[in-house]
């Protein structure tokens, strides 16, 4: 039953991975924006940007005025990061040091509760549920599930079954829910950072006239 | 509905007689304005929230129609229910809705009525959504079955009908050009000083704001004080000399087109080399950005913004300035259109530190700063004029906040909304474009 439910995992994985191919490549039947303009700022630098200096609190109002939903948000992903990690540990299989394992368990606590937390916040603030569909719920619980059971199965109990049977359902619901937005994020941040990037307002290009 | 019936209803009727034909037009044109941009953008948003307080809309009013998330997520709905395969399927689980007249409503009130596409909610955006240019495809959508709040929608239909948003008469526009160059003449005590007209093979093309013309004369003349000042060729076209393109806002990119090309065409027929535009925000990020895009085309000619221009004069030398004839505090307003979106942002500080003797920046400032409130077509919106004055009173305490007595703002639609403000809010100031106070310090 185990190894039915690790090849279910194995192949759950890359189901998902065709999916979310796809969709972004429907994106692509949208047509594309023409770019004629004649940028005034370096469109790399921007994409650099975005993935840097403009995700940081001090550039960023809306993280440095959060910053306790922002340094939650940060340590929920760096546990999913360590649950899938731990997760292809499981079902490709391949062996983790203990140190390993216990920076990953550290990794998974710590996203467990700030997954929870922003669930919370997300049930309890009045503008948090006007923002809020079934979608972010369900997206929020599975992935909250999965953090819970990958660090249970890896400091407690053989929970391998129920881990592998959710993690299942989590990796085929990405493509359909906002989990979706682990592939579409970087697509995003592109877009961001070349947007402005191309305008020179950031990173700014103006030296010349630096006062 | 009828195109004939459209003009015969009032828009509030036409909003509640809505057809499904209608709903459909709005959908397949919206539909047509989503490029694969805006398609991975709507694929994004998580709801996190924290664009929230960035919207000056929000922070006045606490009114979830004001968070920047939910007013993407009613074009979101939309998109999810039409074009995203899951969605269709079980429209429940994201809170999908059909494009209907509710719907529509919801559009027209949100999209129109609580957003000046600032562009500050992108900037804050945890996934770097590009906000204001999604909800600008969709007001496009609306203006295809006619569903422009009417303000802004005549403002786009006098400038393509009458070639300027003002709907200034060509004699009237040469008269107000003539007795502006007596006073230059006066003024530099130069009878060969001139506001040049159609004058071939000028190295400058430069363009107003309608609005210079009508109210704010001295910004004309300040602009053509600096050129003197400066030895520079440049001339006004006797024809298209309105910088203002309200087909950025009311999101119909081809009446934008028609009236971008008009400049460009001016600037081919007088073989001037660069197009340079006044003061006015949204008439530089539409002219410098969007147009090309607009008209599908590279244009083979530089477009700036008529502060670079002074910028480059004070660094080369051409012209000298005497800070110590503008004593009192300044501050400078930064238009989302020309900072945020357009790209100049130091160019204005560079004048001013040398135009200015006592400069103090507001906070925020640059591409972090606050909309004045009556950017993407509020100002010509009158349905939704009380909330423009409630949002700009974050800009007012911006003001008061710092003690200045001249607020200068590069953009005449700034300076309308600034100068509501400075009566609503009573912050006693004086509110100038850059070109005013460089043509007080000018040493000529």
């Amino acid at each position: 039953m185990e190894t039915v439910l690790r090849y279910g995992v194995i192949t759950a994985f890359f189901i998902s991975a065709v999916v979310l191919i796809y969709l972004v490549l429907k994106t692509f039947s949208f047509g594309k924006k023409s770019l004629n303009a004649v940028p005034r700022g370096n469109w790399k630098k921007g994409v650099f940007y975005a993935f840097g200096q403009g995700m940081m609190p001090w550039e960023k109002e809306s993280a440095k005025n959060h910053l306790i939903t922002y340094v939650a948000g940060f340590c929920y992903h760096f546990g999913i990061f360590a649950a899938v990690f731990y997760l292809l540990s499981l079902a490709i299989p391949f062996a983790c040091g203990k140190v390993v394992i216990n920076i990953l368990q550290v990794l998974m606590a710590a996203g467990a509760v700030c997954g929870l937390g922003l669930l919370l916040k997300r049930s309890l603030k009045q503008f948090m549920r006007s923002l809020s569909c079934p979608d972010d719920f369900i997206a929020n619980l599975l992935v909250d599930l999965f953090i819970v059971l990958s660090f249970l199965n890896s400091a407690l109990m053989n929970l391998k079954p129920i881990l592998f049977s959710v993690s299942i359902l989590m990796l085929l619901y990405i493509p359909i829910g906002k989990i979706r937005h682990c592939f579409f994020f970087f697509y995003s941040r592109i877009l961001f950072g070349h947007f402005f990037g191309r305008r020179g307002v950031f990173p700014r290009s103006q030296h010349q006239f630096k006062v | 509905m009828t195109k004939n019936s459209k003009h015969e209803q009032t828009y509030d009727e036409r909003l509640d007689n809505l057809s499904e034909e209608n709903c459909l037009l709005i959908k397949n044109k919206f539909k047509k304005l989503i490029n694969y941009d805006f398609a991975a953008f709507l694929n994004t948003c998580v709801h996190c929230g924290l664009c929230a307080d960035t919207c000056h809309y929000y922070i006045v009013d606490k009114n979830p129609k004001n968070i920047p998330a939910n007013k993407l997520g009613l074009i979101n709905k939309v998109f999810n229910r039409h074009f995203d395969l899951f969605a269709k399927i079980t429209p429940a689980l994201y809170g999908s809705k059909v494009l209907n007249k509710d719907m529509v409503k919801d559009w027209v009130d949100s999209l129109f009525g609580r957003c000046t596409l600032c562009g500050r909610c992108a900037l804050n955006c945890t996934m770097g959504i590009n906000i204001p240019y999604i909800i600008r495809a969709a007001r496009g959508a609306l203006a295809e079955a006619g569903l422009v709040p009417p303000g802004l929608q005549s403002t786009v239909d006098t400038a393509i009908e009458k070639g300027n948003n003002m709907g200034i008469a060509r004699d009237d526009w040469l008269e107000t050009i003539e007795w502006l160059e007596e006073e230059l003449q006066d003024d530099v005590n130069d009878p060969d000083a001139s506001l040049p007209l159609d004058k071939n093979g000028a190295r400058l093309l430069y363009t107003i704001n309608p609005r210079e013309a009508m109210f704010f004369p001295l910004s004309i003349s300040a602009a053509g004080k600096i050129f003197y000042a400066a030895g520079e060729s440049w001339t006004f076209s006797s024809d298209n000399f309105d910088v203002t393109n309200y087909g950025l806002y009311n999101g119909d990119d081809s009446a934008a087109g028609l009236m971008s090309e008009r400049l460009v065409e001016s600037r081919r027929e007088l073989g001037c080399e660069e197009l340079i535009l006044a003061e006015c925000g949204h008439g530089f990020n539409s002219n410098r950005w969007e147009a090309p895009e607009w008209l599908g085309k590279k244009y083979g000619f530089p477009v700036k913004s008529i502060l670079q221009v002074i910028a480059d004069y004070i660094k080369e030398g051409k012209i000298r300035l005497d800070a110590s004839r503008n004593k009192k505090r300044v501050t400078l307003h930064d238009p989302c259109n020309l900072v945020r979106l357009g790209g100049i942002i130091e160019e204005q500080r560079y004048i001013l530190k040398h135009a200015v003797t006592d400069f103090v920046e507001m906070i925020p400032n640059r591409e972090k700063n606050y909309c004045c409130g009556g950017g993407g077509g509020q100002l010509a919106m009158t349905r939704y004029a009380d909330r423009r004055l409630k949002t700009g009173k974050l800009k007012a305490d911006q003001i008061k906040a710092t003690g200045a007595k001249i607020v200068v703002a590069p953009c005449h639609n700034c300076i309308d909304q600034l100068m509501e403000l400075n009566k609503h809010y009573k912050l006693e100031v004086e509110i100038k474009t850059v070109a005013e106070i460089v043509a007080e310090a000018l040493v000529i």
